[in-house]
């Protein structure tokens, strides 16, 4: 365990000293502005327009759903890009540089392998998400009043999806030696996954039931609207676990294949 | 020598003084067959090197000597340790230079080094020390902040060398150390490694013959996935070599069937074979047991004759011609 996190320590500096990761930093912070900053500019519109018999019929109106709740459901889309170029790396560079037969004979277990390998995934998309906490101050500062369990669940939510798509992306990143091919894999499965959301709306009765229910945005949506469902979390953890055991065996394969 | 294959796999550790045991190894890749059934055995302190062509068997073996895979069949002891039951912990104690040296090749030296002593669970407090040293060891201290990516071919082996050291490990396994250098690059290179092998064990596999007889204290050749002979390299000419060779030539070609009767009933000939013929001059080929060196016979006997002999010279088979030989036999 401890040697997990001495390689998910190289890969999130590797992020930092790359120009991807530089670049990466810079446009996901500029696009999670715009689209804080497209909610919360509506939101301070109808505050200033609202007439009081209008309030009254925005009876149980959350601005912190109505903010943070946009802001996560939008961004939430985001990463469908975000995660390909995050992930095509991990494993598919190892593979292509050869180290990863070095990292083998190393006392690390293939599990140590995978694990560290998305902790350092998980730990670069952190400092990308660290950011947004500035939104909070913003929030505040503009008077808003701050529903603590929406921005807690949109957070939540936001790192389950965010932590699902990376442990699909591992697990591509380790069928290939070529990154271009691993990300371009990647975004499309990711935008299959979107694409299921219209999918289940098109559709009727038990399909639009399975459809939803398979969709990862599906879940998302809970978790922006302030919603802690068990099945929505439960959703997520299997999709994680499911995808590090697909890279687990896809690593074990230099095993019969050489 | 030729190696006769163990049968059994035995469940008690080697002797001390054995650094590195493998019996009865197997490995499959689906249908094709990579190891079949080897065994051997490295002492403490030894420096065995790999022969053979490509696909031979020596990567792979490697492979497993390292933990990169397990066997499919067979075991490997190190340092008195069932590898696959005690995986993690022997691997502590094997330093590994696959034969691309791959590296990070965005980080700097002195950075991929405090990352494998990380991984090789060297105290923090040691760490420092123990870069330095390897640093020292490889010649790399002018290039300790360079970039590996921008490094000449040779400084990036003499970093894939230094962090196959980090955490001093027992045995060194080398995947052809020296392939891809230039020659003065080479020299340097097999000086490092005789010195790394003053305390440890060394496995290393190597395409050029030389370096065998010049790195190695014994010589295991692989070919089709077995071993096909083991030994000094003393010991593999020596065996090997059964057939010394006397090269004869004589000046006068009507004198051909004399000298051809006489080199034929000496002791010792097991055959004679006539060669070419050009200017008067015949050239023959003997082939003679190898305890008997027949050249100074024969020159007499052919003064006596009053045959004008013209050369007479000894061809003892190389290290070369012998590995040719071996590896040219279809393994049975």
């Amino acid at each position: 365990m401890k040697n997990a996190w001495v390689l998910a320590r190289k890969d999130s500096a590797a992020y930092f000293n790359s120009w991807t990761g530089i670049v990466m930093l810079t446009l996901f912070a500029l696009v999670a502005g715009i689209f804080f900053l497209f909610p919360l500019v509506t939101y301070t519109k109808m505050s200033l327009q609202a007439s009081p018999e209008a309030y009254a019929g925005l009876k149980g109106f959350s601005p912190s759903r109505f903010v943070f709740g946009s802001f996560f459901l939008n961004f939430g889309n985001v990463m469908i890009c975000v995660v390909p170029f995050l992930s095509m790396r991990a494993l598919a560079e190892e593979r292509s540089l050869q180290t990863l037969e070095l990292l083998f004979t190393y006392p690390l277990s293939d599990f140590d392998i995978v694990w560290g390998k998305f902790l350092g995934m998980i730990r670069f998309f952190f400092f990308l998400t660290l950011p947004t906490l500035s939104y909070l101050f913003l929030f505040h500062w503009i008077g808003a009043e701050m529903d603590w369990g929406v921005i807690a669940a949109g957070y939540l939510g936001f790192f389950l999806l965010g932590t699902s798509y990376l442990a699909l992306g591992l697990f591509i990143s380790s069928i290939s030696a070529n990154q271009m091919i691993s990300a371009m894999i990647t975004f499309t499965l990711l935008l299959g996954f979107w694409v299921l959301e219209w999918v289940s709306s098109v559709t009727d009765g038990a399909w639009a039931h399975f459809f939803s229910a398979l969709s990862p945005f599906g879940h998302y949506r809970d978790f922006t609207l302030g919603i802690l469902d068990r099945s929505d979390i439960s959703y997520f953890v299997f999709f994680n676990l499911y995808f590090l055991f697909l890279t687990l065996r896809s690593i074990e394969v230099r095993n019969w294949k050489g | 020598m030729p190696v006769n294959e163990a049968v059994n796999v035995s469940v008690t550790p080697p002797a001390s003084d054995v650094m590195i045991q493998v019996e009865n190894l197997s490995k499959n890749f689906g249908r094709v067959q990579a190891l079949k059934n080897i065994s051997f055995e490295v002492l403490r302190g030894e420096i065995l090197g790999f022969l053979g062509p490509n696909g031979a068997g020596k990567t792979t073996t490697m492979r497993i000597l390292t933990g990169y895979f397990p066997p499919t069949t067979g075991k490997v002891w190190i340092d008195e340790g069932d590898f696959h039951r005690d995986a993690k912990r022997i691997k502590h104690k094997i330093g590994y230079l696959p034969e691309h040296v791959p590296l990070y090749r965005d980080m700097q030296v002195e950075e991929l080094l405090r990352f494998v002593a990380d991984l090789r669970s060297v105290p923090r407090k040691n760490i420092k020390a123990e870069i330095e040293e390897k640093l020292k060891i490889c010649g790399l201290t002018e290039v300790r902040s360079r970039i590996i990516g921008n490094l000449s071919k040779g400084f990036r082996q003499r970093v894939g060398l230094a962090q196959a050291l980090i955490g001093d490990p027992k045995v060194l396994v080398l995947d052809e150390p020296t392939s891809g250098l230039d020659p003065r690059q080479i020299i340097e290179i097999r000086k490092l490694i005789r010195e790394l092998a003053r305390n440890r064990t060394v496995i290393l596999s190597t395409h050029i013959l030389s370096e065998v007889s010049m790195i190695c204290d014994r010589v295991i050749i692989l070919n089709g996935g077995k071993v096909v002979a083991s030994g000094t390299t003393q010991e593999l000419e020596d065996e090997l070599s059964r057939h010394h060779e006397i090269f004869v030539s004589i000046g006068d070609h009507h004198r051909k069937m004399e000298a051809f009767e006489l080199l034929k009933a000496l002791p010792g000939v097991e055959y004679v074979k006539e060669g070419s013929e050009h200017e008067g001059q015949v050239d023959f080929t003997l082939s003679t047991f190898k305890d008997a060196d027949l050249r100074p016979i024969i020159s007499r006997l052919f003064v006596e004759h009053d045959i004008p002999l013209l050369e007479i010279r000894s061809g003892r088979l190389s290290l070369e011609e012998i590995y040719i030989k071996i590896v040219s036999q279809e393994p049975t």
